[in-house]
């Protein structure tokens, strides 16, 4: 049995392009084992993809898009020689961004999206010739832009007032709220750091029906330009209830969000695609109508639901 | 809901629990009473239960009281057989491998079934139960196996959403939360085993346990940091704070100051819209703030506002609302209370009670609800009182105490039973007299007069009303303000045994407290109280040890009294005392001393009451011999005869002396004579030969006849053996002999009227100084064998020179 495994200097495997990415390799053999070297590279790329929909017929059935290098680097650690048998440590140490390197690789931040993924991988492997199956590890590592690149603290939360009420509602109301009406208001910011939860405040000032429930939906918005044209797509990161239940009227409950790592990052606005995010505050009245549709989609407008969907960028802070 | 709704009665706050020490309940407003024993049986066998130790001093205590406190839980509201289990609790009758296949993140922590199916099941209760101990395995499980965060997967906390189950609920609450508290302690572990070992195992250092942020290396932070993430990734809200809360001490690793963290808890709590579900997350998370070292009281008062909202708009459609709900509503305020007690607690944690100054500046406040009766689970009575208590501590302005006893009494006067009415009463009775408010005082007795008369008082409201007037006694200082107390004396009369006796003792300590007694209607109301307490004796109502207090009371009340020149009708007194006190020896005692000293002062206040004088001396006479003891009644005798003998009445002061003779030799024939009865006997035969002097002889039994009936005494045979006793007798008489042989004696009777003294009465009688010759002669012999008598040599010694001084200074006067 032999064993190879990358391990790096930080647990949380976050690192900045201007950092140095430390680590090392491990080797477990159980024999020793000859090699025609151990190279480790660095792989960092946008991968896009397109889904039905607002994409064309070609495009769905295209698919993938080519990926986005963001970085490509291939480094030898040990030139051909033996590993021993038992536990080797072969520490390391790689620059991810030269200095003089060209400006076009940016470090997008790490992001699992739906559409579009920029994943930064290492991996190491151990070339053993043509008889034998080279050994190969890899591992995903985490970026965090740059600190040069960060905003200044504190980012003052600008906080925009919202109202929801039956006026405000494009779609279809059930006939109680259309005539009896609510009004619930509260305060959301539109920027917020990624370090910190997302704080903003809501009141049921007044109802007609009784309330089931009241979520904040966050929300992703993936952008790829497929040709002439954008393939945007809105889909859900996370749902937030904050309120399970009649809540008593004039009452302000908090809005407190974690945002989920890796599945957000700064809002990115590039070239050939962008990542935005958005809150949805969605307002669930009590109805016997929405017994029957117990698995629909939250963003889905129904007769029972009120929603208020507003942009949020997202954003790295020092 | 198949149980029935159990109606709370009253409510116990007392849990007793085996093995435990019992838990300090307390109540601001009220002492709480009785006790429940809860059997032990409960799921503390859990096997990472012992493991626990969230930074232990401060959490110690608090473990023990939780337990005590989710017992009493249990204990209170216990639950029926089956339970109806809706969607919310499908985890617990499905199997759970529906979601084991979810792989999206949005699942990975949710209900994947959602929450809109509303599909009624009934499992028994010890399924339901069963299947939660299952749970907490299966934590453990995958917890030991490495997968720390998919135990968030098997939470329970979502099942606290179903508050359908109203009286089960708190039986879950329990359940459920002792699984979140030991994932808690095991989330808590394993980050502080971060911050205390490296990755290779070695120890870095150890945390102190008042560590700061700083001490928290980066790397357990990340890891917390996680954790309070993957908890915030929950879309529900109810188990998100829950979970949150159950690892609410973990927020140490991260922040030096936690009260952000409490206030955003309890803003986001205010998103659950069920009263019940709210009532019991406010309670979980006192729980778990108590964990935190030092924290802020002022969230408890926010949890209280915010569950009172809650509760409000559930009081108030009491009336409105009709039917079943209406009883829904009720059982769910039971329901509540436990909850609202537990946080009433926390906040008066190092108080015990309200701090003065909160009821003082609050009375009001407080008579408002105790009146209106919000927490109808409580005795109203009780409240009542013990905002009389706090009135009296706080030395609340008599306004207020107006205001307040107007108020009470407004509402108490409505009680049908005295008891309640009297713990009512006694609360205020301090503080009324405090203020002096008389008329107040008075409205409160009549009151009590109205309830309490012509019906038979139960021994507990026989307690109460002693409380009441021993209060009233307490802050008297004159009797005649009791006395002239309207309706006072009706309800003592209706009152009865220890209770009565103890109040009728202090209204005599109270009596003899001030100089004399002279007021008649005093006198006859003392006078009945000391028969009552007097017919007491004997009876169970009256400890032996209160004999002795009981007459020296009475005497020292016979002795106060004080009829001034109205010397009839005080010797009327004294009769009556005589007939009713018949059986009280210090009391007769007394009444002799009165007696004779009546005599003297009548003797000096006017020449010609003889009547009276004999009057008082046939009293004495006749008194004296029921007296027990031998010794007081010689002296009393002695005493009686010396009085008779200053008011010249010589046949009185005669025969009072036989008595006293005869009851000496009585005395002496006793076989139990104690050398300190030696003592006494020489004594009063000293007195008695001094009195002599003066006692003219009677010539019809001859001038010596007194002093040859004390020669015989002595030798009688009784007292052969006390040489000490025979030679100073025979001293005294040598002595007195002398004395009435001289011209002129020594001394006479200072009476107004001359009594004729021997002197006089047998001037230059030959044959008077004969006789006194001759006894003087016979005396000498007997010296001599008296002396011999005496075994021991130094004592002898002593003895026959006592003798020879004696007789060398008589014959000194002699010659």
């Amino acid at each position: 049995m032999s064993e190879l495994e990358i391990k790096l200097s930080r647990s949380n495997r976050i690192y900045r392009p201007d950092e140095p990415l430390q680590g090392k390799i491990i080797t477990k053999f159980s024999s020793s084992v000859s090699h025609y070297g151990v190279r480790l590279s660095v792989n960092g790329s946008v991968n896009l993809q397109v889904r039905g929909g607002s994409a064309g017929v070609i495009e769905s059935v295209v698919g993938v898009l080519k990926p986005i290098t963001i970085v490509k680097r291939s480094v030898e650690i040990r030139p051909s020689g033996k590993i021993s048998s038992g536990t080797t440590e072969i520490p390391f140490s790689l620059i991810l961004k030269q200095p003089g390197e060209r400006k076009s690789g940016k470090f997008y931040e790490t992001f699992h999206g739906e559409d579009i993924s920029i994943q930064y991988l290492l991996t190491v492997e151990v070339a053993r010739g043509y008889l034998h199956k080279s050994l190969s590890a890899t591992l995903e590592f985490i970026i965090e832009s740059e600190k040069a690149e960060h905003l200044e603290l504190p980012i003052s939360p600008e906080l925009v007032f919202f109202y929801i009420t039956q006026d405000t509602q494009k779609h279809p109301l059930l006939s109680e709220l259309k005539s009896g009406g609510f009004r619930v208001s509260g305060r959301i910011p539109t920027q917020c750091s990624l370090s910190c939860a997302l704080r903003g405040e809501l009141t049921v000032e007044a109802s007609a029906l009784p309330i089931q429930s009241i979520d904040i939906h966050l929300l992703r918005v993936e952008s790829i330009l497929v040709g002439d044209r954008i393939a945007s797509e809105t889909s859900l990161i996370q749902t937030t209830q904050i309120a399970d239940g009649d809540i008593s009227r004039g009452l302000t409950l908090p809005i407190y969000v974690l945002l989920p790592r890796l599945l957000t990052c700064p809002s990115v606005l590039a070239g050939p695609f962008s990542i935005e995010f958005k809150v949805s505050i969605v307002i669930n009245f009590q109805s016997e109508l929405s017994k029957l549709h117990p698995k629909s989609d939250p963003r889905t407008p129904r007769l029972w639901l009120a929603m208020e969907t507003l942009p949020l960028e997202l954003v790295r802070t020092r | 809901m198949e149980g029935k709704m159990v109606r709370i009665q009253s409510y116990e706050l007392k849990v007793d629990v085996k093995d435990e020490e019992k838990d300090d309940t307390f109540d601001p407003l009220r002492a709480s009473r009785g006790s429940i024993v809860v059997p032990s049986k409960n799921s503390e066998d859990a096997p990472y239960a012992s493991k626990s130790d969230i930074s232990s001093s401060y959490v110690q205590p608090l473990g023990k009281e939780w337990t005590t406190f989710k017992k009493f839980l249990v204990q209170k509201f216990p639950p029926s057989k089956t339970v109806a289990v809706s969607s919310a609790a499908d985890l617990v009758v499905r199997s759970h491998k529906a979601y084991e296949k979810s792989n999206t993140h949005l699942d990975e922590l949710d209900d994947p079934l959602g929450s809109a199916v509303e599909d009624v099941k009934f499992i028994s209760q010890q399924e339901y139960t069963a299947r939660l101990s299952e749970m907490k395995n299966e934590i453990l499980c995958t917890w030991a196996a490495g997968d720390h965060f998919k135990s968030l997967k098997l939470s329970v906390a979502r099942l606290l959403r179903d508050t359908a189950l109203l009286q089960f609920y708190p039986t879950l609450f329990t359940l459920a939360t002792d699984i979140l508290d030991m994932l808690g302690d095991m989330v808590w572990q394993r980050i502080k085993q971060k911050a205390e070992f490296s990755e290779d195992g070695s120890q870095n250092h150890a945390l102190p346990e008042d560590f700061q942020v700083s001490d928290v290396c980066s790397d357990a932070k990340e890891t917390c940091h996680n954790w309070f993430c993957k908890i915030g990734s929950i879309r529900d809200l109810l188990p998100r704070i829950y979970l949150e809360l159950a690892i609410l001490p973990c927020w140490r690793f991260l922040l030096d100051d936690t009260t952000d963290v409490i206030q955003r808890l309890l803003a986001m709590m205010r998103g659950l819209g069920n009263p019940l579900a709210s009532a019991y997350c406010h309670l979980y998370m006192v729980y778990c703030v108590q964990k935190l070292p030092l924290c802020q009281k002022g969230y408890l008062v926010t949890c209280i506002k915010d569950i009172n909202r809650m509760m409000l708009p559930l009081v108030s459609s009491k009336e409105t609302t009709e039917g079943r709900n209406n009883e829904n509503y009720q059982v769910l305020v039971h329901l509540m209370e436990p909850p609202m007690w537990y946080i009433m607690k926390c906040l008066f944690k190092d108080h015990q009670e309200l701090p003065p100054e909160a009821v003082r500046s609050n009375t009001l406040h407080i008579l408002d609800l105790i009146a209106c009766g919000i927490g109808s689970s409580f005795d109203q009575c009780m409240n009542f009182r013990l905002l009389g208590f706090r009135l009296y501590e706080t030395d609340a302005p008599v306004e207020i105490v107006n205001v307040v006893l107007e108020r009470v009494m407004q509402d108490v006067i409505e009680y049908q039973d005295l008891d309640n009415f009297l713990k009512v009463i006694d609360g205020y009775v301090d503080v009324v007299l405090q203020n002096q408010m008389k008329v107040q005082l008075e409205g409160l007795l009549e009151r009590i007069a109205e309830r309490a008369c012509n019906k038979w008082i139960k021994d507990s409201e026989l307690e109460s009303l002693q409380s009441v007037f021993i209060k009233i006694l307490s802050h008297t200082k004159c009797l005649e303000d009791i006395i002239e107390l309207n309706f006072f004396a009706e309800i003592i009369d209706v009152m009865r045994g220890a209770s009565k006796n103890a109040i009728n003792m202090r209204i005599l300590q109270i009596a003899t407290r001030s100089g004399c007694i002279r007021c008649p209607t005093t006198i006859q109301f003392l006078f009945e109280v000391c028969q009552g307490l007097h017919n007491a004796k004997g009876s169970s109502d009256m400890l032996d040890s209160d004999y002795q207090p009981l007459e020296r009371l009475c005497s020292c009340f016979v002795h106060m009294v004080d009829f001034g020149t109205e010397w009839e009708r005080h010797l009327a007194f004294l009769i009556e005392c005589r007939a009713t006190f018949a059986s009280a020896d210090e009391i007769k005692e007394t009444l002799v001393h009165h007696a004779n000293c009546l005599v003297m002062k009548a003797l000096k206040d006017s020449k010609q009451l003889v009547s009276f004088g004999k009057s008082c001396l046939a009293f004495s006479e006749a008194t004296i011999p029921s007296v027990a003891t031998p010794v007081k009644q010689l002296y009393l005798y002695l005493e009686t005869a010396e009085v008779a003998l200053t008011s010249s009445l010589v046949s009185h002061s005669d025969g009072l002396i036989d008595s006293t003779i005869s009851s000496l030799q009585n005395f002496v024939a006793q076989d139990s004579v104690t050398p300190l009865d030696v003592d006494r006997i020489i004594c009063i035969i000293q007195k008695l030969c001094s009195l002599l002097i003066m006692v003219p002889g009677n010539p019809m039994r001859g001038v010596t006849f007194i002093p040859k009936s004390l020669l015989s005494l002595v030798n009688s045979h009784s007292l052969q053996k006390t040489a000490r006793l025979r030679v100073r007798i025979l001293c005294a008489n040598i002595i007195m002999l002398a004395a009435l042989s001289q011209h002129k004696l020594p001394y006479s009777p200072c009476g107004t009227k001359e009594v004729p003294g021997n002197d006089l009465l047998h001037f230059d009688d030959l044959y008077y100084h004969e006789e006194l010759a001759s006894i003087c002669g016979h005396i000498l012999p007997d010296f001599v064998h008296a002396v011999k008598e005496e075994a021991s040599p130094i004592a002898r010694g002593s003895l026959a020179l006592e003798a020879c001084n004696c007789i060398v200074s008589a014959l000194q006067v002699w010659s």
